[in-house]
């Protein structure tokens, strides 16, 4: 249901938990249209059109908060839940720290995270894109066919407002596509899948390139063993990288430092890293998957350096834990309408450096290329790292046959301060990225 | 952001429902038309009766106006929750949240193809324009058949009395506050105490077009303790969970302080301890939420979708040996309490147990309706989906390798060098390579037949059909775990139940430091 003024709904329910007895109130709003095209062996298998909207009421009352969500933004209902709220506060413990931000920054202009192609795109639009997907895929040899094939595209529109900002509003568009690619060679199936999401539709690579990237990894993981245990230097590229990195972020949340769950507890101002890795956290980023020009609780956004040149500068804070650390805010809540704000990713990457990727390879002897990893591998709190992964195995400084069925693990403090080499080949395909990263030296887990 | 994003590795499992927004619970009061009185108080009062607005009448009209293009199969969906979550952290409530998330969704299928279409309004007219949205998959095929939904009578499992959710603000603080105190009342060491709370009471409404209707409501609660201790600059958190679709007399047989003080020792045990080992060796997987392995291994691999797509290494194997004669999986969606469980799935079949696997050879799939229809075959009452926002899909419940004969203790015999997984974490799978991993939490060295020193987490991994082939030993110890299972796939989030005896291997990957 589309409201038509939405600026109207927030003040309404902000003014009504102001006179139920809330001294701060929070209304986020969050209205979001999503179409998506599943398509495969020539036929579309699912068209989804989603229009969804929702409204979260944040309270504070003594220092004590509560909050409410719903979907049903029915006038009787909102009153309900409204009174609920204020009521529900009262129960929790009050927090010194619990005050909502109350200085009005200009939110950040010219992030240029919305395309108005968004409005003309169609379904029979996605559709040729989807079957440009799946086309592709399949002249590689030996793809056989493919598991999805997927093209869409998603407008978001957020509206705030809280007791000392009046009213804030941004929208955002996203456009993706996504093939996995089945191929298939004496019995073994194996899957490679590509993805490209960007926030204008012009920016996007060519379906006949996602198609054929998501065929050639699918090919070049059959035939994959695993390899005997070992300690070795190993190549994470690129994408594999960016992954890593996601798994570190929780790592540099301010809540878990202050709660001891981070092994980066105490380390600000201290070498944790090689010279040569610098991690940016950039919510003003021009067109990134992550900008956006204020954060869950109206604060401005701002590009954060966390690790500059292998040392540990701030940690990344909503309002609450900022004041609780007695440091400055970030800009770094994250929430939708179901959920309190929390520390998030913006574009959260690491910074180029200056190997080129093929001359990294060329000076390992013998080692490991990573191309994929799965599962939970990350101990944040200990500083723990052990995951599955997929590559090929480097012999004399080229890439040599394709391996799977092992795992690399290693102490994350001595990882990062290992890292000898990184590459030039950032590319911002998601809100995690990296350059090509090489360690020293990690321990393989194999057969 | 995109609520349902593309990813790129199809399934994870994930500790507790911390970041579910969904939770599901179960049988409840089932098929009852009358609501417990203090039920309407947990919906605050400000729920309209699904049936209110979709009576017999109604849902027949909508239904036929979503098979008027043709289709195999239409199904109106209505859901609405009222959610309540609670979280401790730094020994103060943090946070208190009510969540009321309500709607319907209108489904058609035509062989492959799926329409879909919802609304966050449960009104008449909306529902009978979603179903409008959703037919246009179908490209005028068929003729309408008349629809006429009737009631269908379904028996619930098991009954829950008295359901956690229903319980006072207050008395769940109280419980939250006192496992906080006994988590810290283990060791000085103990520094920090997380607790989240979450509990629902789910109301569902299924109309379908084969003359279905069913009202159902369910309760769930999860309860998650995570406790961190600090000795130097060694830093250990130790989890542990409670919960189920359970009612307050829970609390009784599962002491929530008893529970809370198991996360703290596991930390305290897990400070100081080496490295796991890495590389191949003997693995005994400890029962109850080891059943990860069972979940990751064969269960996503025998879900229809991808067996009817024929991307997955099980497609076409029904009838053969996939794995050791020791071995039989089972999938359960009536487990009393599970927190897979249900009366009826979200398609309208009612939920079942199916045995998956006997005696080594494969004996049936997961299916829901579309994947059922397209592969010949017959419902097994799968269908699940995370909300009404969602369509179904064919989806675990409860699943567990089931009760074997060998006495537990007996299964570290004869084992030189080898690896015990006591507790575990969360898990994934590639369903057409059938390469699978999983965490673990808690692990420990079994050294000439006895299990000896604590070592740090690792993930092990392993091929589905090769590891299943290895199974040398099965316990006659057999759990489920009813407290944790949040199972992802496609972008969909429901509460599963995992399960296993304490059970052999006669080598899976270790993926530790120390070689």
């Amino acid at each position: 249901m589309p409201i038509s003024r939405p600026e109207e709904v927030l003040n309404q329910v902000r003014t009504m938990a102001e006179r139920s007895g809330a001294a701060e109130a929070e209304v986020y709003f969050d209205f979001v249209r999503f179409v998506e095209v599943r398509y495969r062996e020539g036929e579309v298998e699912l068209l989804q059109q989603s229009a969804i909207t929702g409204l979260g009421l944040r309270v504070l009352r003594d220092q004590k908060m509560g909050f409410v969500y719903t979907t049903n933004l029915n006038r009787t209902v909102l009153d309900e839940l409204v009174v609920r709220t204020v009521a529900l506060a009262s129960q929790a413990t009050p927090r010194d720290e619990n005050r909502l931000p109350d200085q009005a920054f200009p939110p950040q202009t010219n992030l240029e995270i919305e395309d108005p192609y968004a409005d003309r795109i169609t379904p029979q639009d996605l559709i040729a894109l989807a079957k440009a997907l799946e086309d592709n895929a399949l002249l590689v040899n030996k793809v056989k066919t493919t598991q999805t094939a997927r093209a869409g595209y998603v407008v978001g529109e957020t509206h705030f407002s809280n007791t000392f900002i009046p009213y804030l509003t941004y929208r955002n568009t996203q456009f993706w596509l996504y093939c996995a690619a089945v191929a298939m060679e004496g019995g073994q199936k194996r899957v490679g899948s590509f993805t490209d999401k960007k926030r204008n539709f012009q920016d996007l690579t060519t379906p006949d390139r996602v198609g054929r990237k998501a065929g050639e990894r699918a090919v070049a993981r059959l035939g994959a063993k695993p390899v005997p245990s070992a300690r070795v230097p190993v190549i994470f590229e690129a994408e594999a990288a960016g992954g890593f990195l996601g798994g570190l972020f929780g790592a540099f949340s301010g809540l878990n430092v202050l709660e001891q769950r981070s092994f980066l507890a105490g380390k600000k101002g201290q070498a944790i890293g090689s010279p040569l890795l610098t991690i940016v956290d950039d919510a003003i980023l021009r067109r990134g998957l992550g900008s956006r020009p204020f954060d869950g609780e109206g604060s401005q956004t701002r590009r954060n350096v966390v690790v500059d040149r292998g040392v540990l500068t701030r940690y990344l804070h909503t309002a609450a834990t900022a004041r609780r650390d007695g440091v400055n805010p970030t800009g770094s809540a994250w929430r939708g309408y179901d959920s309190l704000p929390a520390v998030g990713a913006s574009n959260f990457y690491i910074e180029n450096g200056s190997s080129k990727p093929s001359s990294m390879i060329e000076q390992v002897p013998n080692g490991l290329f990573v191309t994929g990893t799965a599962g939970f591998g990350f101990d944040l709190a200990a500083g723990d790292y052990s995951q599955q992964v997929e590559g090929n195995w480097i012999e004399k400084g080229k890439l040599g046959r394709p391996v799977e069925g092992i795992t690399v693990a290693g102490k994350i403090s001595d990882m990062l301060t290992g890292i000898d080499a990184v590459g030039r080949d950032l590319d911002f395909r998601s809100q995690f990225c990296s350059p090509s990263i090489r360690f020293k030296e990690l321990t393989v887990g194999g057969g | 952001m995109p609520i349902d994003e593309p990813i790129s590795r199809r399934d994870f499992l994930r500790h507790g429902a911390v970041l579910s927004g969904a939770a599901l619970a179960a049988g409840a009061s089932g098929l009852s038309f009358l609501r417990p009185p203090d039920a309407d108080a947990a919906i605050m009062g400000i729920g309209k009766e699904l049936r209110d607005v979709l009576n017999l009448e109604t849902v027949n009209r909508i239904l036929i106006e979503a098979l008027k293009r043709g289709g195999d199969f239409a199904d109106l969906f209505a859901e609405q929750r009222f959610k309540t979550t609670i979280v401790l952290d730094d020994q103060k409530i943090d946070s208190v949240t009510y969540g009321f998330p309500r709607g319907a969704g209108v489904r058609v299928f035509f062989r492959k193809q799926t329409g879909y279409a919802f609304s966050d309004e449960i009104a008449y007219n909306d529902l009978l324009d979603a179903a409008h949205v959703a037919s246009a998959v179908v490209l005028n095929q068929g003729t309408v058949a008349p629809v006429d939904v009737r009631p269908r009578v379904l028996t619930p499992p098991f009954s829950v009395m008295n359901p956690v959710a229903l319980m006072s603000e207050n008395t769940k603080f109280d419980i939250i506050r006192r496992m906080d105190a006994a988590a810290r009342s283990v060791s000085p060491k103990i520094v920090s105490v997380r607790i989240e709370y979450q509990d629902e009471a789910r109301d569902t409404l299924i109309g379908t077009s084969d003359g279905g209707y069913a009202i159902d409501r369910q309760y769930l609660v999860s309860i998650s303790c995570s406790a961190t201790a600090v000795n130097g600059s060694d830093r250990r958190t130790g989890r542990s969970f409670l919960g189920g679709r359970v009612g307050e007399d829970y609390f009784l047989r599962r002491d929530p302080e008893a529970v809370a003080k198991e996360a703290a020792q596991q930390a305290m045990t897990l400070i100081g301890a080496d490295p796991a080992p890495a590389g191949s060796m003997p693995v005994v997987i400890a029962p109850g939420w080891g059943g990860v392995l069972i979940h990751e291994s064969f269960g996503h691999a025998l879900e229809g979708d991808s067996i009817r797509r024929g991307t997955s290494l099980l497609s076409g194997l029904l009838g053969q040996k996939i794995g050791s004669p020791r071995l039989r999986v089972v999938d359960d969606a009536l487990w009393p309490n599970g927190r897979g469980s249900y009366t009826v799935d979200d398609e309208g079949m009612p939920g079942q147990r199916t045995v998956l696997v006997d005696g080594g050879y494969l004996q049936s799939y997961i299916l829901d309706r579309q994947s059922a229809f397209n592969l010949n075959q017959k419902s097994t009452g799968n269908g699940r989906r995370m909300s009404y926002r969602q369509w179904p899909l064919p989806r675990m419940t409860n699943t567990y390798i089931d009760r074997g004969t060998d006495d537990p203790a007996s299964l570290f015999s004869g084992i030189t060098k080898g690896f015990y997984a006591a507790d575990l974490g969360g898990g994934s799978v590639d369903t057409t390579s059938g390469n699978f991993n999983f965490a673990v939490q808690l692990g420990y060295l079994i050294e000439n037949g006895q299990r000896t020193k604590p070592v740090r987490g690792a993930v092990l991994i392993g091929n589905s059909l090769e590891t299943m082939q290895r199974i040398e030993g099965i316990g006659n110890d057999l759990q489920v775990d009813q407290t944790r299972g949040m199972c992802g796939k496609d972008g969909q989030l429901v509460p599963v139940g995992v399960g296993q005896p304490t059970v052999r291997f006669a080598s899976i990957t270790v993926g530790g430091t120390a070689i």
